[in-house]
């Protein structure tokens, strides 16, 4: 257990300092290298929350497909840096930063005051019990095609709509 | 500390910081970025959540904001590819009309 609250801890740091490395990164080629970094991060941190299924998802899709559209856009658009500290926009950036400041106070107490005057939630027993189906493919499986297999027929939809939307947007006028 | 409780934790300020990105940045494409970093965060607080309840409610939200952030990263990576297109420079304050 000390072990894998070690790893959590681990996971969730390198994604807190990966994630500043997108926003204050120069160059979008860096950004889109940490925000890789970010993804493999959060999937291990879903790997250590027992969801073993949508660790490899996680991979598959984010770090697989939409990484790699990311990077061939930056390689073909191919921006020039933009150095944030040189920003003539320096009202905003500080209103920008200020704000996300009292955000994230907001966030991390509300969730240390609920969570320290409750009960702490934590694993439930049949998640972390050995041989627990949670988080393999057979139980999540069960669940989208029999509870929710509405939202996922719908989820078709959205991806033919985004699919009519690139082919349009892609065409040569 | 649970581990439900640092995962909630990174979640909110990752999710924080994305959102800092996305009023700091002027490239679209690192807006686009922090977008992302805002729906990871939001997808570690369902994954967290399931845990504690046990069922799979969490993981099947995941995977429609899996499925969401693939389309809208298509269809908005067209968007800014037809931008750059029209006007070589990459920053979101120069799209002021919405006109093809």
């Amino acid at each position: 257990m000390v072990v894998e609250q070690v790893v959590l801890i681990i996971a969730g740091a390198l994604a807190l300092v990966s994630a500043l490395g997108v926003v204050v990164m120069p160059n979008a080629i860096y950004s889109a290298l940490m925000l890789l970094l970010n993804l493999i991060s959060l999937a291990t941190m879903f790997l250590l929350l027992h969801a073993q299924f949508m660790f490899a998802a996680q991979l598959v899709v984010y770090a697989g497909a939409i990484l790699v559209l990311f990077l061939f856009v930056v390689t073909l658009l191919n921006p020039q840096g933009e150095n944030i500290l040189r920003d003539k926009h320096r009202l905003q950036q500080a209103g920008a930063i200020s704000l996300g400041l009292v955000m994230a106070c907001l966030l991390v107490g509300a969730l240390l005051y609920a969570f320290t005057s409750g009960t702490q939630p934590v694993l439930a027993a049949d998640v972390t019990s050995v041989g627990s189906t949670y988080g393999t493919v057979e139980s999540f499986g069960k669940a989208l095609f029999t509870q929710f297999l509405l939202p996922f027929e719908l989820t078709s939809l959205v991806l033919l709509v985004a699919l009519i939307g690139a082919v349009v947007l892609g065409k040569r006028k | 500390m649970s581990s439900i409780t640092i995962a909630m934790v990174v979640s909110a300020l990752v999710f924080t910081i994305g959102a800092c990105g996305v009023l700091l940045r002027r490239n679209p494409l690192v807006q686009f970025m922090s977008i992302e970093l805002m729906l990871n965060a939001v997808n570690l607080a369902f994954i967290s959540f399931g845990g504690a309840s046990g069922s799979a409610e969490g993981q099947v939200f995941m995977l429609m904001v899996l499925t969401v952030a693939a389309a809208e990263a298509v269809v908005g990576l067209g968007i800014i590819v037809a931008m750059f297109r029209r006007r070589r420079r990459m920053d979101v304050d120069d799209v002021k009309v919405m006109e093809g």
